[in-house]
């Protein structure tokens, strides 16, 4: 009995993977028969390999037998050309040679597939899980909730370093074919060295070096990712990402939580009422300190107006030094307090607190209505339901305060102004970005665009 | 790198353009640099010849309002031959700028109504920062005294003379109230006069005295209104409301409470002699009677009530007439009810308003006998 060559192709494939160490190329033998296998161990489940590929073929009667149960394997898949075919071994498939005939098979080990408690958007009712750090789960956990034909998915070979796994959703029958286009477009367009997240891809997705807003919206919730989908907007799942995107959105989008949908009508409607009114609060309300202080007083009511002024005596700095001084403490804090492990973001936060609270006021660095105003507009930031936009605001409160300390009351109408001309300028892939839905939930989910 | 390159340099001057954000500006003023009047007194000068004397009541700050028992107030005066001219020097006297955007009462003396009242009230219209709903009021002796007065119930941060004349704080019918705009309009302008409050002080009791008014007419003698006819002059025009009448019949008195008033008045020209028609309709209930009263009666009450109430507004009309001044504005509504044609206000004023008749119908309606039975 002649020993059988390993087919060439394993060859050249172990060439390319060499030297890794996790690299198997192994010879099944058993009575004249003969099999070869080829994987990477470390992304392989080695439990799985020994059930159906390796007992099989010790209790199969002949070569050909082996073959086709092989090749009736559910997780068999088609042998691609050369690049890909290393991009999937790398990620987990099995190469099995049977007598010159080549079979790849898809057994990959995935340890990231939990399903993650709603973490960025949690809401009291709805589904506490969010999606999961391994696409395959998040597709199923999309999918469970979406049984339809028409929900497509489509995966993308991005040309980046990692070549990591991503996959477009949509409903065929909802979604607008032109945004279909030009997102598939962007994305084969994409130049970008490495990405890994789902909030890196919609930077790229933004083709302007600057950009304030976010144009699309990154997400956790498989309730939202459903609405969205029914709305005929598409969904980007990227590999380890617990995070999906979806496009295209409007500003009103980030301003809804998925609780609205989930109380009656007289709550949801105070609820959006005060998420409005908290964001406009935290916009204005820094800027608007400055200007009734530094520039317009006769604003205020006379009462106030004293007060204002008695609680400014000693204080050294002009109102706009005072009000960037207590912002920039309160967003070193709430950095601070994101960043740090859980055990210690306590003490940090009470420590801030300390200072931002009265010992500020009673070093007569700040007046007692400033820290007022502060922790509102720490508070109110809060209140926006989606993170990036959020943030976006952050930014949007400082571009006012230059513009109100240059120009007082005039300078706060006008950055303000700027802002929502800059906002009505924007769009997200065609959609343009202050767009108001004029249309009842109903509508929404059944017209899609 | 050009592209760097330029970016730090766009970054640099950004930078650096914002370093000037440090330099405080002119138009950047903190508010504890300003100092607010919060009233203007307004007398002739004894020093300078045809000159003015102003006084300002400026607000200290305060640290901690809760803590400060007295109000922190404090006043300088200063003589000059122009309202402008005091205001600019009394900027000298003190360190920090004079912010007259919270200032909402401007105080005169009586003597000042006669002389050249349109000069001195220039100097406030054309002020940016003199709000136009400053009110206007009369002092009874000199506006020093008045705009200088602390009453004893006076809180800090809170302005006594404001709260008398904006309806957030009393509200009677014997305050009338008259904002600078008001003032302008109608001193300038022909058909109506102004009324202003006088405000009084009462240095034994430590208190305002505001019940009586002024009416003004340009270059007349101005005409004094009692309390009495203050209040109902007051609940006709302005509608003012929480007033009482007495009212006495034999040997019992009873008190009404008035909540409503309507008012309605029409101008005949066309039939006999020219006539005012008035209605007065008055709606409120008993508050006070010296005797047990039955609701069937009410309607007796009512007549006798209406009698009392049309002779004494028939007297202030008639009052008003023979001074040949027109708070109401009758000459207002007559001219602004006619095509316009010279001597339109001259025909008004010198032959048909010294000569109308008044035509009174006072409709009281009590509600109840305000007891609970």
């Amino acid at each position: 009995m002649t020993e059988q060559q390993a087919p060439p192709l394993l060859n050249e494939l172990s060439k390319k993977f060499k030297p890794s160490d996790d690299v198997v190329q192994t010879p099944l033998q058993i009575k004249g028969q003969c099999a070869f296998l080829f994987y990477v161990r470390t992304v392989v489940d080695g439990d799985k390999l020994q059930q159906t590929v390796i007992k099989p073929f010790f209790e199969m009667a002949s070569e050909e037998d082996y073959a086709s149960y092989i090749l009736s394997l559910p997780n068999q898949i088609e042998i691609p050309e050369i690049d890909k075919l290393l991009m999937l071994i790398s990620a987990g498939a099995v190469i099995v040679a049977i007598d010159n005939q080549l079979c790849l098979l898809e057994l990959r080990l995935v340890k990231n597939n939990e399903v993650q408690e709603t973490t960025m958007e949690p809401t009291i009712h709805g589904p506490q899980k969010g999606l999961s750090e391994d696409i395959g789960t998040t597709i199923n956990l999309i999918r469970q909730r979406y049984h339809r034909a028409s929900l497509k998915v489509e995966d993308i070979i991005i040309d980046d370093a990692s070549n990591i796994a991503v996959s477009l959703l949509y409903d065929s029958d909802r979604v607008d074919p032109e945004v279909l286009k030009k997102i598939k477009k962007e994305l084969g367009n994409l130049k970008t060295p490495l990405f890994q997240s789902g909030g890196e891809l919609q930077h790229f997705l933004n083709k302007s070096k600057f950009t304030l807003f976010p144009t699309a919206m990154v997400t956790e919730r498989p309730d939202r990712i459903v609405y969205n989908l029914v709305a005929g907007k598409i969904v980007i799942a990227i590999d380890g990402s617990p995070n999906v995107i979806v496009v295209p959105v409007i500003f009103f989008d980030f301003m809804a939580s998925m609780e609205d949908n989930y109380h009656v009508s007289a709550i949801s409607g105070f609820t959006i009422l005060l998420r409005y009114l908290g964001l406009f609060m935290c916009i204005v309300l820094p800027s608007l300190y400055i200007a009734m202080t530094s520039y317009n007083p006769e604003i205020l009511r006379i009462e106030l107006a004293l007060t204002v002024a008695g609680s400014r005596i000693g204080v050294p700095y002009p109102s706009f030094i005072e009000v960037i001084f207590m912002l920039l403490f309160m967003e070193l804090l709430t950095e601070a307090s994101m960043r740090l492990p859980k055990a210690v973001s306590g003490t940090a936060t009470t420590v801030g607190g300390l200072i931002l609270g009265t010992a500020a006021t009673e070093a007569a660095l700040t007046s007692t209505i400033m820290v007022i105003i502060i922790s509102a507009v720490a508070i109110s930031t809060f209140v926006i339901p989606i993170n990036e936009m959020s943030f976006a605001v952050r930014v949007v409160r400082l571009l006012l305060i230059i513009y109100t300390s240059l120009f007082g009351m005039v300078g706060l109408l006008i950055g303000f102004l700027g802002i929502i001309m800059f906002m009505a300028n924007k769009d997200s892939l065609g959609t343009p970005y202050l767009k108001i839905p004029w249309k009842s939930k109903t509508n929404e989910l059944e017209g899609g665009q | 790198m050009a592209g760097k390159q330029k970016m730090i340099k766009g970054f640099l001057t950004a930078t650096l353009l914002l370093a000037l954000l440090l330099q405080a500006g002119c138009a950047f003023k903190d508010i504890d640099k300003r100092t607010f009047v919060v009233g203007i007194g307004i007398d002739p000068s004894e020093k300078v010849k045809n000159g003015f004397r102003v006084t300002l009541k400026l607000a200290k700050p305060i640290g901690n309002v809760k803590q400060e028992s007295t109000p922190t107030y404090a006043y300088i005066s200063h003589d000059a031959d122009t309202v402008a001219v005091a205001i600019h020097e009394m900027e000298t006297r003190v360190d920090t700028v004079l912010d007259f955007g919270h200032n909402r009462i401007i105080v005169m003396n009586k003597e000042l109504l006669t002389k050249d009242l349109d000069t001195f009230m220039d100097a406030f219209t054309r002020r940016g920062d003199i709000q136009m709903i400053c009110f206007v009021a009369v002092a009874a002796k000199t506006s020093e005294e008045v705009v200088r007065f602390e009453p004893t119930i006076e809180a800090p941060a809170s302005i006594a003379l404001y709260n008398y004349f904006d309806n957030t704080g009393t509200e009677s019918p014997y305050v009338v109230t008259t904002f600078l705009y008001e003032f302008r309009r109608e001193v300038l302008g022909k058909g109506k006069d102004t009324v202003l409050p006088i405000i009084g002080v009462d240095k034994d009791n430590q208190e305002f005295h505001v019940t009586k008014s002024i009416v003004l007419k340009w270059g007349a003698k101005p005409v004094e209104l009692t309390a009495e006819e203050t209040k109902y002059y007051n609940s006709l025009v302005n509608k003012a409301v929480g007033f009482s009448y007495k009212i006495e019949e034999d040997s019992m008195f009873l008190v009404l409470n008035v909540t409503e008033v309507k008012f309605k008045y029409k101008i005949v020209l066309n039939e006999g002699d020219p006539r005012i028609d008035m209605k007065i309709g008055i709606v409120g209930n008993v508050g006070e009677s010296s005797q047990r009263l039955s609701g069937k009666s009410l309607k007796k009450y009512d007549k006798l009530a209406a009698e009392e109430i049309q002779k004494k507004t028939m007297a202030l009309l008639t009052k008003l007439q023979e001074n040949n001044v027109d708070p109401f504005g009758f000459g207002l509504h007559y001219r602004a009810t006619r095509l316009s044609r010279k001597g339109l206000d001259k025909e008004w004023e010198e032959r048909i308003y010294p000569e109308i008749k008044f035509n009174v119908k006072v409709d009281v309606e009590l509600q109840s006998t305000g007891a609970v039975e």
